[in-house]
C-alpha cells in the first residue's frame, strides 16, 4: 500500500513537473531567479515593454556590456500590462506604461521610487519633462519617448488644408478615414473640439459628446490604433487621426506625399516612462538599463527605429538633419498639447460611450 | 435473446467495465481538463460577480449582478445579438459549401480521398493570422482581385471590399469551413451506398433519397460541423479587426475591451464571457436534441 502511494505520488509530481514546463517559459523564469543564490540574480532583467518600441539590438549590446540577460516580454496597451501585473506571476523589474497609467500605478503604490543616483543621465532629459501632472519630481519614472496623437493627410489625394478635427470628419470625406481603435482617445478629441478639456471628464461633458461622435464615427472606415498607418500607405484610406511615430514613418516613407499635422483645437501628448514596479527583483540592473537607454549615443539608435519625439536632449544633438525636420517627430510651432491624467472608474464609461456609438455608426 | 445479447456484448467487449488501472490512464485527461478548462471557468464565474478594481482586476469583497445587468443592457445586447447573427450566417454558408464537398470526398475512391481531404487540411500548416492577412492583400483597394478584375475588364473601378462586413463573412467562412467539412466527410464515408440504391429502386427520386436517407445517415457530421463552426465564429475578434477595419465589433471584441483596452473591466468581461459559454450550452443542447430526435425517426 505504501509502496503503491507512493508510485501516485511520483506519477502527480512528474504530472505537476510536465505542466510546470508546458506553462512556457515565463513561469519558469519567474521560478528560478527565487531559487538561485543573489550574484545570479543579478544577471537577469525581466522587462516588459511595448512591443514595436525597443530595438532587439539597443537590449543585446546592454547584455554584451554588463552581462545582464534581458527577458524581454511585450504588451500592446497600458491595460494588459496592469492586468498581468497586478495578475502577479513573473516578477517584472521595469515596465513601460504611459503617463495616466503611471499617474494610476503611484496612486496605487505600485511603483518603487527611483535611486536617482544609480541614473546620472537622467540629467539628459529636457527640462519641460518635469512639472507635469503623473510624476512632477520624476521621483517614479523616466521619460522614454514622447508623441502626440494628431492627423496623417495624403496631400495627393486631398488637396485642401487639413488641420483640425473639424476638417477630418467632413461628409465629403466619408470612407476615407482611418482612426485609432480606442475610446479615451476618440472621446478626448470630441472634447477637443468641443473647447474642452482632455481630461474633462463628466456626466455633462459625455453627454456633449455623444452628438459628436454620432456625427464622427459614420464616416470612419477603419479603427485601427496597431498599424494605422498601413491602410493610409496602401492607399484604402487618404486621413487619419494616428500617433505621431506612424506619422513619422509615412513621412519618411511615403514618397513625400503624407502630411501630419496637431489639430489646432488641442492634440493629446503621451509620454511612455520607465518604471520600476512593486515586486521587482533586480533593482540595480533596472536602475542600470534605464541609465543605459539615457546614453545619447543609445537612444539615437531607439529614433533611428522608432521617431518619436526622443525626451532626451543630449540625443537630440546627434539626430540628422532629417530626422529633426520630421514634422511628426518634431512639430513647428508651438501647438496645444495635453496630457491624460487618470480618470478612474470613468474609463469604462468612456468605453461603454465609445463601443455604442460605434455600433450605431456601424448598422 | 436478451441474454444473449448480453453475452454477445460482453464477449465484445462493449459494455465492459474498465479496470482500476485502466481508468488511471483517464488521469492525465482529468488532470489537464481540471487544471484547463474546470479552474478557468469557475475563476471567470466567480470574477463575474465581482466589483471593478481600480486597475483593472477586480475588488473582492462584494458580491453583485450589476455585471449581468450591464449584459443585458443594449449597448451590449445589440452586439450579442449581430454576432449571434454572424456566427449564423457563416454556418449556413458553410454548410452549404461544404456539403457537397465533403460528400463528393466521401464518395471518391481511396487514393483521391486522401489526396482531397489533404487539400482541405493543408492550410492548417499556416497560421491562421498570416492566412487572414493575405485576405487583406486579396481584398484591399489595390490588391490582387481588384487588379484582376480591372486587367480582364469586368470593372472599370476597384471595387470596396476590404474592411466591409462582407469582408468578415468571406474570412469567417474561409476560416472555418475546413470544420464543417471533416465531420460531414467522416461520415459521408460510413454511408453505405447500398442503402441509397435502396431508396432510387424503391422509387424515391434523387431529392427525395437526399432528403429522407443521405441527409438523415449523415446528420451526426451536420451537427458536429454546425457546432464547430457556430461556436467558434461567436467568439472571434481576430478576423473582423482584420477584415472588418474595426468596424464590426463582436463580442469578443467587446471582452478583449474588457481585459486589454481602456474599458479595465474585467468582471463585466467575465460575465460576457459566462453568457457567451451559457450561449454555447444552449446550441450544444439544440443540436443535440435534434440529432436524438433524428435518429429516433431514422
Amino acid at each position: 500500500m505504501r509502496a503503491r502511494s507512493n508510485d501516485w505520488k511520483r506519477v502527480v509530481g512528474a504530472l505537476a513537473l510536465a505542466t510546470a514546463l508546458a506553462c512556457g517559459g515565463g513561469e519558469e523564469e519567474a521560478a528560478a531567479p527565487a531559487a538561485a543564490p543573489a550574484a545570479d540574480e543579478a544577471r537577469e532583467l525581466n522587462l516588459f515593454a511595448w512591443s514595436e518600441y525597443l530595438p532587439q539590438g539597443v537590449i543585446d549590446e546592454f547584455t554584451a556590456e554588463t552581462g545582464i540577460q534581458v527577458n524581454y516580454e511585450r504588451y500592446g496597451s497600458n491595460e494588459e500590462m496592469l492586468a498581468k501585473l497586478t495578475a502577479g506571476g513573473t516578477p517584472y523589474d521595469l515596465v513601460q506604461p504611459s503617463e495616466y497609467t503611471v499617474e494610476a500605478m503611484v496612486k496605487e503604490g505600485l511603483l518603487v521610487p527611483l535611486d536617482k543616483s544609480l541614473i546620472p543621465n537622467l540629467k539628459n532629459i529636457g527640462p519641460e519633462y518635469m512639472g507635469l501632472q503623473h510624476d512632477p519630481e520624476l521621483a517614479y519614472s523616466v521619460p522614454y519617448m514622447q508623441g502626440t496623437v494628431g492627423i496623417a493627410v495624403n496631400t495627393e489625394k486631398i488637396t485642401e488644408p487639413v488641420d483640425s478635427y473639424a476638417a477630418v470628419f467632413q461628409e465629403k470625406y466619408k470612407g476615407r478615414i482611418v482612426v485609432l481603435d480606442d475610446s479615451r482617445e476618440v472621446v478626448s478629441w470630441a472634447l477637443e473640439s468641443l473647447g474642452l478639456s482632455a481630461n474633462d471628464v463628466t456626466p455633462e461633458t459625455l453627454e456633449k459628446v455623444k452628438p459628436v461622435l454620432a456625427k464622427w464615427l459614420p464616416l470612419v472606415k477603419i479603427y485601427d490604433s496597431d498599424s494605422p498607418k498601413t491602410s493610409l500607405l496602401s492607399g484604402d484610406v487618404d486621413l487619419g487621426i494616428v500617433w505621431s511615430g506612424e506619422g513619422a514613418i509615412l513621412i519618411n516613407e511615403g514618397g513625400g506625399q503624407f502630411a501630419y499635422v496637431l489639430p489646432k483645437e488641442g492634440a493629446h501628448m503621451f509620454i511612455d516612462s520607465f518604471a520600476i514596479p512593486k515586486g521587482a527583483q533586480n533593482f540595480a540592473g533596472a536602475h542600470k538599463f534605464i541609465d543605459y537607454i539615457l546614453r545619447p549615443e543609445v537612444s539615437v539608435k531607439i529614433s533611428a527605429d522608432f521617431p518619436y519625439t526622443n525626451p532626451n536632449v543630449e540625443a537630440r544633438k546627434l539626430l540628422s538633419e532629417k530626422e529633426l525636420a520630421n514634422g511628426a517627430s518634431y512639430p513647428p510651432g508651438s501647438p496645444k498639447l495635453e496630457t491624460f491624467v487618470d480618470i478612474g472608474a470613468a474609463a469604462a464609461t468612456v468605453d461603454a460611450l465609445f463601443t455604442n456609438a460605434k455600433a450605431q455608426a456601424g448598422s | 435473446m436478451r441474454q444473449g445479447a448480453a453475452r454477445f456484448a460482453a464477449a465484445t467487449g462493449a459494455q465492459r467495465e474498465p479496470t482500476r488501472i485502466g481508468s488511471l490512464l483517464l488521469l492525465p485527461i482529468v488532470l489537464w481538463a481540471a487544471a484547463f478548462v474546470v479552474a478557468p471557468a469557475a475563476i471567470m464565474l466567480t470574477y463575474s460577480f465581482l466589483e471593478r478594481g481600480t486597475l483593472g482586476g477586480v475588488q473582492w469583497g462584494t458580491f453583485t449582478f450589476d455585471n449581468y445587468a450591464n449584459v443585458g443592457n443594449p449597448i451590449y445586447l445589440r452586439i450579442v445579438v449581430r454576432s449571434i447573427l454572424y456566427a449564423g450566417l457563416t454556418t449556413l454558408i458553410c454548410l452549404a459549401a461544404g456539403y457537397p464537398v465533403a460528400y463528393l470526398i466521401g464518395r471518391f475512391d481511396a487514393r483521391w480521398r486522401n489526396l482531397l481531404l489533404m487539400a482541405v487540411m493543408v492550410p492548417f500548416w499556416t497560421s491562421f493570422l498570416i492566412r487572414t492577412y493575405a485576405w487583406v492583400t486579396i481584398l484591399k483597394t489595390q490588391g490582387i482581385l481588384n487588379s484582376l478584375l480591372l486587367g480582364i475588364g469586368v470593372i472599370s473601378e476597384p471595387l470596396d471590399m476590404l474592411y466591409t462586413p462582407g469582408a468578415v463573412v468571406v474570412g469567417l467562412v474561409y476560416t472555418f469551413l475546413p470544420f464543417m467539412i471533416l465531420p460531414i466527410f467522416t461520415s459521408v464515408e460510413k454511408l453505405d451506398g447500398a442503402l441509397i440504391e435502396a431508396a432510387l429502386d424503391l422509387g424515391a427520386g434523387p431529392v427525395r433519397a437526399f432528403s429522407r436517407v443521405i441527409v438523415p445517415l449523415t446528420a451526426p457530421g451536420i451537427s458536429a460541423g454546425v457546432l464547430l463552426v457556430f461556436v467558434p465564429a461567436l467568439g472571434i475578434y481576430a478576423v473582423n479587426d482584420i477584415l472588418g477595419g474595426g468596424r464590426v465589433d463582436m463580442i469578443g471584441n467587446i471582452i478583449e475591451n474588457q481585459i486589454k483596452g481602456n474599458a479595465r473591466n474585467q468582471p463585466f468581461g467575465a460575465a460576457l464571457g459566462t453568457a457567451l459559454l451559457f450561449t454555447f450550452g444552449v446550441a450544444y443542447y439544440f443540436v443535440n436534441q435534434r440529432q436524438r430526435t433524428a435518429e429516433g425517426r431514422g
